[in-house]
């Protein structure tokens, strides 16, 4: 990975992935978007769909039923649009296969790929058991200890391009 | 229309009750969360609410070591729309009476 760094010229961000960066990247956007069209068509599922409910937490903390309400009136909007930001990370990553791939985001583009990533790491989280400050996880086997790695790698990923758009806000 | 006030009150103790919930400001709470990134919270602070850089920075900090923080204070429609808002950055936001 070249991390993301914001243009020279222009209110832009670039980076590049290499192949097998942007598997991981397709992979877990494509989740999203999945997850998130499901949240914006489906009933809510509640408490049997804990990373959804991390995703759309309760508005009122004290009060369910005002909780109920908020959520029937944004929730079908939210999910809408975390699924059209996912769909525009998985744009920008193109099609080609097998093939490091040179990413650049305009600050539309940018602020999809902010949210995306804060979703995926979101449901990651949630998988893993990381709820306090400093949890390691629950890894025990290959497939969390990808999904700890992938998690990592995600935040380093966002860090970079938090920085890069500020930067890039200010040229 | 009839204004209000030319009705007189049956039940004074009720009728105070709603002129305090009318007057009273709600707040939007961000809570800490493992999860999202120290950088990105006060991203988040500046972009969305135009805090400058310090105060977004404080309000972040106020988030990770108090465990939460008011970022945000008026109506009760103001306040839904940035929980609204925040949810759609990811991070984890409630709305209250300010109050309570």
């Amino acid at each position: 990975m070249r991390p993301f760094r914001a243009d020279r010229h222009g209110g832009g961000v670039h980076a590049r992935f290499e192949a097998a960066e942007v598997d991981v990247l397709r992979r877990f956007a494509a989740d999203a978007a999945d997850r998130a069209e499901r949240a914006a068509d489906g009933a809510w599922p509640g408490a049997d769909d804990p990373a959804l409910a991390r995703l759309l937490p309760d508005a009122y903390p004290d009060d369910p039923e005002a909780s109920a309400e908020f959520r029937r009136f944004t929730a079908e909007r939210i999910a809408e649009r975390k699924a059209g930001n996912a769909r525009a990370v998985l744009d920008a990553l193109g099609t080609t296969r097998g093939e490091s791939v040179d990413v650049r985001l305009d600050d539309a583009q940018a602020q999809a790929w902010l949210r995306t990533l804060t979703d995926i790491r979101l449901v990651l989280a949630s998988g893993l058991g990381i709820e306090h400050d400093g949890d390691e996880g629950d890894v025990h086997d290959l497939e969390s200890a990808t999904r700890r790695a992938v998690y990592d790698w995600l935040a380093a990923v966002q860090e970079f391009l938090v920085l890069a758009v500020s930067r890039a806000s200010r040229r | 229309m009839t204004p209000a006030l030319a009705q007189p009150a049956t039940d004074e103790e009720v009728d105070l009750g709603e002129r305090l919930e009318l007057g009273s400001p709600w707040v939007t709470i961000v809570w800490n969360d493992p999860v999202n990134l120290m950088s990105y919270v006060t991203y988040v602070f500046q972009s969305y609410f135009g805090f400058s850089k310090v105060e977004a920075q404080r309000l972040m900090l106020l988030v990770h070591n108090e465990g939460r923080a008011v970022v945000a204070t008026g109506t009760r429609e103001e306040m839904e729309r940035h929980v609204e808002a925040m949810h759609e950055y990811g991070l984890w936001a409630t709305l209250q009476k300010a109050d309570a």
